[in-house]
């Protein structure tokens, strides 16, 4: 566990993955982010209906020892959040490209995808 | 520069992450906190402390140095027995709170990471001002602590050593082979179970004995422990750490540790504190459960509708309870049992019950 990277999944510098659907990409944190992160503990999740900036934060994740902030890949509102994280934030550690997803954003500006990394350059950042 | 344990590397091999901690990098977690915390309350885990400090007393009236500067009558203290006291300063806040053991005609005090220097300095200076003939000396480069905690460190403790563990009273203390090395080994520890610490020197034997440890409590499912475990377990127990509970200058009856204070004798910072107990209107070290969802961590304001009653100086996801658990100083007026504040985590109140101490009742592990 810990360095799985999907290669139909695109991902930032700051290990949060999407997966773009038409105008909706819907976000989560790396394998190697929750592996680094270890125990999930507790995640807080946006209201549906917010509209979020790039690189603005997200969601808050924490482990038993830290507090992280989880920004925004994409500009856009958010669409829809996995509410069943708030009583299972664990599920990011055990699955964090299926079930751990986190939320899905309305996309604004498809522009911004340019600064996104693929698989391969993920891959040689870890 | 960061100071490592003496055996650093042997937690690298045992797969150790590593956090900063009071000027030493050590090892955090090798595994999961969550799971190396429920292996101390349920079997038995050890842990490197050697972030902690080593001080040597000596001289004709080291005892007298202990008792002035400590909140302790040293003199009490028998021969192979510690105790757990506070260094205050003339106001009565504490400076640190520390073990010391009476060993033969030495004593030892254990302060806490990074307060060697500061910790010894004082004791010296009061030592002078009034010409009291005993000597501090600062040797923590010159030992290796190791703690053997939780329900199962006895038994395992005990395939290492011919002295009958039981023999050892709570707080008690003394030198023993272990794995046929001399230890200092007390009966005293930091996670709320049945546990152990040992003091090694020369350092280069202390892989040895940890080694030797993990061996003898594999049949309990030994687990090595890192500092993250070590704060949850503490904090479950309601034990004070210094670096948060005493920030910005706290005494001991603010932090609840006037059951340690032995008001028969004369001590720095006495005075002080004596004020304080009359005037009474100080805020005080209390604990909260969270019972809404919320991890609650330092510095989070702790507020009684809407108002503000005080701040959390340690928070963390309990492992045992599932739930957010604090410390803080709030106003007397508010620290009422069974009573609901709320804590401020990141904007948003989060409902906590006061509780007694400890936070985690100590026969969890039996009942779960």
């Amino acid at each position: 566990m810990g360095d799985e990277v999907r290669s139909n999944l695109k991902y930032t510098d700051s290990h949060e993955w999407l997966k773009i659907d038409d105008k909706i990409a819907k976000v989560g944190i790396t394998d190697h982010a929750q592996s680094e992160l270890t125990d999930i503990v507790f995640v807080e999740l946006p209201q549906v209906g917010k509209e979020v900036k790039k690189g603005e934060e997200l969601c808050v994740v924490e482990s038993v020892k830290s507090v992280t902030e989880i920004y925004s890949p994409v500009s856009g509102k958010v669409a829809n959040i996995n509410q069943s994280l708030e009583d299972a934030p664990e599920t990011i550690n055990e699955s964090p490209y299926d079930e751990g997803w986190l939320v899905e954003i309305e996309i604004i500006d498809e522009s911004e995808f340019n600064t996104l990394l693929d698989a391969e350059a993920y891959k040689r950042m870890i | 520069m960061l100071i490592k344990s003496p055996i650093h590397s042997l937690h690298k091999k045992l797969g150790a992450r590593f956090t900063e901690f009071a000027g030493f990098e050590m090892p955090i977690q090798y595994n999961s906190i969550k799971d190396e915390h429920l292996t101390v309350r349920k079997s038995v885990g050890l842990f490197d402390v050697s972030h902690m400090s080593n001080v040597w007393i000596t001289g004709d009236d080291a005892e007298d140095l202990i008792s002035l500067t400590t909140v302790e009558d040293a003199s009490k203290i028998g021969d192979c027995m510690s105790q757990y006291t506070a260094v205050l300063r003339e106001d009565g806040t504490v400076i640190d709170d520390t073990i010391f053991m009476h060993l033969g005609n030495k004593h030892m005090i254990i302060p806490n990471a990074g307060m060697a220097e500061t910790v010894t300095k004082w004791l010296n200076k009061k030592a002078e001002e009034y010409k009291i003939c005993a000597t501090a000396e600062n040797v923590s480069k010159d030992y290796v602590i190791l703690a053997i905690q939780g329900p199962k460190s006895r038994d395992a403790l005990q395939k290492l050593t011919d002295i009958d563990l039981k023999t050892v009273g709570f707080f008690g203390c003394q030198y023993m082979d272990i794995g046929g090395i001399n230890c200092i080994v007390s009966h005293t520890g930091y996670t709320g179970e049945l546990g152990f610490e040992l003091q090694i020197t020369p350092t280069n034997l202390a892989e040895e004995v940890f080694r030797k440890i993990l061996d003898a409590g594999k049949e309990y499912g030994i687990k090595p422990i890192g500092l993250g475990a070590r704060d949850t377990l503490r904090l479950e127990k309601s034990f004070i750490l210094a670096g948060n509970e005493f920030k910005g200058g706290r005494t001991p009856l603010e932090a609840i540790m006037s059951w340690t204070i032995n008001w028969d004798h004369n001590f720095i910072g006495k005075e002080a504190i004596l004020k304080q107990k009359e005037k009474g209107d100080y805020e005080r070290l209390t604990n909260l459960i969270c019972i809404e969802k919320g991890i609650p961590r330092p510095n989070c304001e702790i507020k009684k509708e809407g108002k503000k009653v005080g701040i959390v100086t340690s928070g963390t996801l309990s492992p045992c309870l599932n739930v957010g658990i604090a410390m803080g100083y709030v106003h007397p007026d508010f620290r009422v049992k069974d009573s609901i504040l709320e804590i401020i985590i990141r904007d948003k109140p989060v409902k906590a019950k006061v509780v007694k101490p400890p936070i985690v009742p100590k026969d969890w592990a039996q009942q779960n």
